[in-house]
């Protein structure tokens, strides 16, 4: 039986020990690992990417949901660091196949895992598996929830072309309600003092107010033009085709007439905006495709520096 | 056997009487109650067939009623059996259940009815009343012999868990009750609004990326049932109203004559979404927003800032514990407000458990996944005394909630310490603190976000039939005031586990 014990605030220990959400991170540990990315994009430029820091630790993949550029962003950083790495792909719940995922988990732990990087469609799962498994947990994306590392390599991006976070205006635009992403980055962005507006109609995103209690620094808005004059930074986010069927949006038609990133309205912001995607893209539909492969664009270097974040965490986890 | 219960602080909400005195009770009966201001007759009929019970610093009361709780069996006796059931809600101070239908089969055909009472007589310790359901399956299209389940026992009628979709359905149902003269309980929850929830749709939900169940579902399908109660004219119960809209809904309609009920549980009254947060929801780092949310101080100063008394504290359970997922959800502070107010102002007729016992495979899981419900019974004094301790109830209202209120909903007299009348009895220590310990439960339910939480009041002994059926430790032996070890008895619980 659970006693909640390995799921305590990380101030009780020295050292993190588990990366649930961005929440409790604070702005000198978000520094930290920023920094420490810089050496490690450092390692992965050299002939021969790999250091030992893991050598002889286990790290297990235990994705429930399908992911590519995660999964293989995990496994890169991992052997970069030396790590064994398996990868357990689970496609649907663990419910559905029959196994709990406690049961899993402690199957895992007794073949001698150290480290769980787990994505699953539930939101607030990597909590419960931190209950019973006696190594790391890493939040690879849960639900609507959390995706830690995505808001980190974001932050590195801007922190990378930028040279700060402390001020700047980043505008979020798409899918807020059912995005880990957005909710992510929300904690990330505004614990490194930027100024972040939420841009979507209200069937997705949901009552201001919801939003207000918890980030009170935050702006929403519904209108995207408005909201990207002086951005320094525009994400948009996924559409998932789902929502239509949901009867959250009349057509994607509407939506993208009003809410996709084209060149015409990046420009309200100015030549100076880093256009971001945390992937993958419905091109055309949240963002045109010239926008996408724009001089502005920082998507493909998102997916670059998310392997040096990773390492990052990786590293501050093994506390070396 | 005879017993007397002396030096007890008897309310008796029906007969208006809150004194100190004793109670004698002889073959199943209350014979006497004795203020003790009237000396002459405050004598002790000490003989061998006479237990003398001490109940000093406690309170005697008439036995509560829970109008809502399941019971499980049949079907779900993995969950809890009625033998289980009714020894939890003797050690909760209940001596009457009201057994919800939603039982595999349901409770559609008297036959279902027959039996659950037939169980309850045979294995059960306190009585059991069996809840019909509205509609066949509880499917919500075709009604259930409604006569014939009055006939084989059943006191109302109810589809809980799930709301009758078709609102001509409803209308039809309540129509039909009216002859009946028994109250159809609503389980008000639009589900198209619901659909996939997890919990209370707000800043909580918001946060934590979980699908909400807006308040509103719960408020359209109270104001589309009142309606209908309206042109009917029959009696409509509203089940575990959780919304101050519901609140408000209920007293609007109660004013201008609509013959409406509801009840409130335990849980609805004092705890917030904020419990799903658990640890998050004092752990902020120092460097965002200083102490908004308040510090381990804060809570020892007793602010809490949740509405909630000091000595209860969400930041025992993990984020995202399933033991909080309940249905209806937990709501929010000001619902929790409106709650008290409606409960205090008569708009509430009752306080009922909703227990929901479940088993630990189907909690251990993803929290939308995880069952809901939870394990009420052995809780809901030491919930509902929060409210006395807090200042926001009077004892006496308190007690009139779970004896008075509960029997005017059933149409019945309430029960009461009256000579005569059957002695269906609890005595109480209000003050007494404990600490929650699942492991320790009666019921086979230790589903529950209160483990390791200190509580202050719990039952000492259940009387029902004038038959001893629960007894804390060994209360009222002797001539002490209440029994050390008794007290310590919660003490121990707290190595408890969860």
């Amino acid at each position: 039986m659970s006693t909640g014990a390995g799921v305590v605030p990380a101030q009780a220990y020295d050292r993190r020990r588990h990366v649930l959400d961005l929440d409790d991170f604070s702005a000198e540990e978000i520094g930290e690992i920023l920094e420490t990315s810089v050496s490690m994009k450092e390692v992965l430029g050299r002939a021969i990417k790999q250091v030992p820091t893991l050598r002889g630790k286990t790290i297990v993949n235990l994705f429930f949901e399908d992911s590519t550029r995660t999964r293989i962003s995990f496994e890169l950083a991992g052997k970069a660091l030396s790590a064994n790495v398996v990868n357990f792909t689970a496609r649907g719940s663990s419910v559905e196949k029959g196994e709990s995922l406690i049961d899993t988990v402690r199957t895992l732990q007794a073949l001698g895992a150290d480290m769980l990087v787990m994505r699953h469609s539930e939101s607030g799962a990597p909590y419960l598996v931190a209950q019973h498994f006696h190594g790391s947990v890493i939040n690879a994306g849960d639900g609507r929830h959390a995706h830690p590392t995505q808001a980190l390599l974001d932050l590195f991006t801007v922190y990378q072309r930028l040279g700060r976070i402390e001020g700047l205006k980043v505008v979020i635009v798409g899918d807020i309600l059912h995005s880990r992403v957005a909710r992510s980055n929300l904690w990330g962005f505004t614990r490194m003092g930027a100024q972040v507006v939420l841009c979507a109609p209200q069937t997705l995103i949901g009552p201001e107010s919801f939003w207000k209690a918890t980030w009170p620094e935050l702006t929403i808005s519904s209108n995207l033009d408005e909201s990207l004059t002086g951005a320094d930074v525009v994400m948009a986010l996924r559409l998932q085709k789902e929502r239509m069927e949901g009867g959250l949006l009349p057509s994607l038609r509407e939506y993208s007439r009003f809410f996709a990133l084209t060149a015409e309205r990046v420009a309200l912001a100015g030549p100076q905006c880093l256009v971001m995607h945390p992937g993958p893209m419905n091109e055309g539909v949240e963002i045109m495709p010239d926008v996408a492969t724009s001089a502005q664009s920082v998507i493909e270097e998102q997916v670059a520096n998310g392997v040096a974040v990773r390492m990052a965490l990786l590293y501050r986890l093994a506390g070396e | 056997m005879r017993y007397f219960i002396k030096n007890g602080s008897i309310i008796d909400p029906a007969r208006r009487v809150a004194t100190i005195g004793n109670v004698l009770v002889e073959d199943g009966k209350v014979v006497q109650v004795v203020d003790l201001a009237d000396l002459a007759l405050a004598f002790e009929p000490l003989d061998d067939r006479t237990e003398v019970i001490n109940a000093r610093g406690a309170v005697i009361a008439p036995g509560f009623l829970d109008l809502h709780a399941h019971l499980r069996e049949p079907g779900g006796e993995q969950k809890e059996t009625i033998e289980t059931a009714t020894k939890a809600a003797a050690a909760g101070g209940f001596t009457t259940l009201c057994a919800m239908p939603d039982t595999t089969p349901p409770v559609d055909c008297a036959a279902v009815a027959r039996q659950i009472r037939e169980i309850a007589r045979r294995r059960g310790v306190v009585r059991v009343e069996p809840v019909g359901a509205i509609t066949i399956g509880r499917e919500g299209k075709t009604l259930t012999e409604m006569a014939e389940l009055v006939e084989a026992g059943c006191v109302a009628f109810s589809d809980e868990g799930n709301a009758v979709a078709d609102a001509a359905v409803m209308r039809n149902a309540l129509a039909y009750s009216a002859m009946l003269d028994v109250p159809l309980m609503a389980h008000c929850e639009d589900v198209r609004l619901t659909r996939g929830w997890a919990m209370h749709e707000g800043a909580v939900s918001t946060r934590l990326g979980l699908p909400g169940s807006p308040a509103a579902a719960e408020e359209v399908m109270i104001a589309r049932d009142i309606a209908l109660a309206e042109i009917t004219g029959a009696h409509l119960h509203i089940c575990h109203v959780s919304t101050a809209g519901g609140v408000a809904l209920i007293r609007a309609a109660r004013a201008r004559g609509v013959h409406v009920t509801a009840e409130v549980t335990p849980h609805h009254l004092t705890l917030t979404d904020r419990w799903v947060l658990g640890w998050l929801e004092m752990h902020q780092p120092a460097d965002v927003r200083p102490a908004r949310r308040g510090s381990r101080d804060r809570y020892d100063a007793g602010e809490t800032g949740l509405g909630l008394p000091a000595w209860l504290k969400p930041a025992l359970l993990p984020p995202y514990h399933s033991s909080t997922r309940v249905s209806p959800p937990l709501r929010t502070e000001e619902d929790v407000e409106a709650l008290i107010e409606g409960l205090r102002d008569g708009t509430i007729d009752a306080i009922a458990t909703d227990h929901a016992p479940q088993t630990l495979v189907e909690k251990e899981c993803e929290y939308r996944l995880a069952a809901p419900g939870i394990s009420g019974f052995e809780t809901a004094l030491g919930l509902a005394l929060t409210l006395v301790h807090r200042g926001k109830l009077d004892l006496v209202d308190l007690v009139a909630r779970l004896t008075e209120g509960p029997a005017g909903v059933l149409g019945r007299a309430p029960a009461t310490l009256r000579p005569g009348s059957p002695a269906d009895i609890v005595v109480f220590d209000p003050d007494s603190p404990w600490i929650v310990d699942p492991a320790k439960f009666l019921s086979k339910g230790r589903n529950t976000p209160l483990a390791g939480q200190q509580l202050k009041g719990q039952v000492m002994l259940t009387m029902c039939r004038g038959q001893i059926i629960f007894r804390r430790g060994n209360f009222g032996v002797g001539t002490g005031a209440l029994q050390q070890a008794s007290r310590l008895d919660g003490f121990l619980g707290a190595d408890n586990e969860e």
